[in-house]
């Protein structure tokens, strides 16, 4: 571990941090304002760490902590992937990894009404965005996009389930392609959507294709960039 | 009259440690810690919707399930129990999930002090031997002694502020008969190891996560 502190956040970026560290001193800085994400808290003066991870910062002023739990913290905006628990007069109970469940309005779909409300059964898996997620509150979940496009969103048939960290899912979502992506798509046909509550589905012509992604996907989370790539070719030679 | 331990320990040495994260499949969070021979597995499942019925719902519910090595759950596992609670109660925000309820499970696995907080905070113990202190004791020694203390400290922090210790301590368990000054030395000896034991701690646990 590094010698002890100096009075510069620099210190802390991109470091693994833990609960109750203090990572930033407020009166220390003058007039700025600073957006704190998740995993930060202010405890009067200073900022200190909630949950162990690494302490993140991207200019001009937005901290955060990122971290890989196997449970989900709902946030406005995320796409998820979520299985119906139970269908009331007015939503849909939806599960999605987080502390409490989450609501799906029965009209949240593109040209939705009264008439033609969709008819999910328990156990359905679907593919939608978090729209509101305050604390104390169930989550609300839609089926449209921010303008009022289906987009993709609905339920997902067939194909293969399978949950992992929020970690994964950050790391299959990243922009450019993650290599393992980028390498079982060169060879293989295959759909795949990643929810950012650590749950991944995916789907191929085949049944042995769909189980080599999904093993493979799995193997690979916690290899560096290029040990994936010679991972996900000695893996798909076996298939051959 | 200096004090012989097993091992060749001195007063103020501390067992070795070892600790590893993620070692349950199933479970959302589980840690496997081990004291010298003491070793505990635990297990935590949240949080889930919904409190118990005499909870604040306003507040996040902790539940404490503590499992021994062998015998059937009676008094003594429930007093740890209704610890480790208190402890941990004052450790979380309970304000982040309102209404939700985490379950934190613990098994011994091999039981040779009291495991009683090994996983909260970074606890230690102290005997008071008619006027020695020994850090960090096994079950033999725990036997022979007049009283012993169990005390929960929070670990060091990194900080970017200067100064400004952690000094409070968040539970002290005792037993037996011991003046009062050997408590306080008790509790400044612990202070003291509590900086090489949460380093050790932390380290393992960066390495684990590193990916």
């Amino acid at each position: 571990m590094e010698s002890k502190p100096s009075t510069t956040p620099s210190s802390f970026i991109d470091q693994q941090v833990f609960p109750g560290d203090v990572v930033l001193d407020l009166s220390k800085m003058a007039n700025q304002t600073i957006k704190l994400g998740g995993g930060l808290r202010q405890d009067g003066d200073v900022i200190s760490v909630m949950k162990a991870g690494k302490l993140r910062f991207s200019k001009p002023n937005k901290y955060w902590v990122e971290s890989s739990n196997k449970r989900y913290v709902p946030s406005a905006g995320d796409n998820v992937l979520g299985i119906v628990v139970d269908a009331k007069a007015d939503n849909f109970l939806v599960d999605i990894k987080g502390p409490t469940l989450a609501f799906l309005p029965v009209l949240a779909f593109e040209g939705g009404t009264r008439r033609n409300i969709p008819k999910f059964e328990m156990g359905t898996l679907l593919y939608v965005r978090v729209v509101k997620a305050n604390t104390g509150m169930n989550p609300e979940l839609s089926c449209m996009d921010a303008s009022g496009k289906a987009a993709e969103y609905g339920p997902l048939k067939e194909g293969f389930m399978f949950e992992s960290s929020t970690g994964l899912s950050r790391t299959l979502l990243s922009s450019p392609t993650c290599p393992v992506l980028e390498t079982l798509g060169k060879k293989l046909a295959f759909e795949i959507a990643v929810g950012l509550n650590g749950r991944v589905w995916v789907n191929a012509a085949s049944p042995s294709i769909v189980v080599l992604v999904a093993n493979t996907i799995m193997k690979t989370e916690s290899l560096s960039p290029v040990q994936q790539k010679i991972k996900v070719e000695s893996l798909m030679q076996r298939m051959r | 009259m200096d004090l012989e331990r097993e091992g060749g320990r001195g007063a103020n040495q501390l067992r070795p440690i070892d600790c590893s994260r993620n070692v349950l499949s199933r479970a959302h969070g589980s840690a496997s810690c081990s004291h010298g021979e003491t070793r505990v597995l635990a297990a935590v499942y949240g949080p889930k919707a919904g409190t118990k019925k005499n909870e604040n719902p306003e507040k996040a519910c902790i539940e404490v399930i503590w499992k021994p090595k062998s015998g059937q759950i009676g008094k003594p596992e429930k007093e740890f129990e209704m610890i480790l609670k208190r402890t941990l109660q004052n450790i979380c925000l309970l304000n982040v999930h309102p209404n939700t309820t985490t379950s934190i499970i613990v098994q011994v696995v091999h039981d040779d002090a009291c495991a009683a907080l090994i996983d909260a905070g970074i606890p230690l113990k102290y005997l008071a031997e008619s006027g020695k202190i020994l850090l960090d004791p096994n079950k033999l020694e725990e036997q022979k002694t007049k009283a012993f203390v169990c005390l929960a400290f929070p670990s060091s922090v990194h900080s970017v502020l200067t100064e400004g210790s952690i000094n409070g301590i968040i539970t002290s368990l005792t037993h037996g008969v011991m003046a009062v000054d050997d408590y306080f030395q008790c509790v400044e000896q612990g202070r003291a190891a509590i900086t090489p034991l949460s380093n050790i701690l932390k380290k393992k646990l960066q390495s684990q996560s590193a990916e």
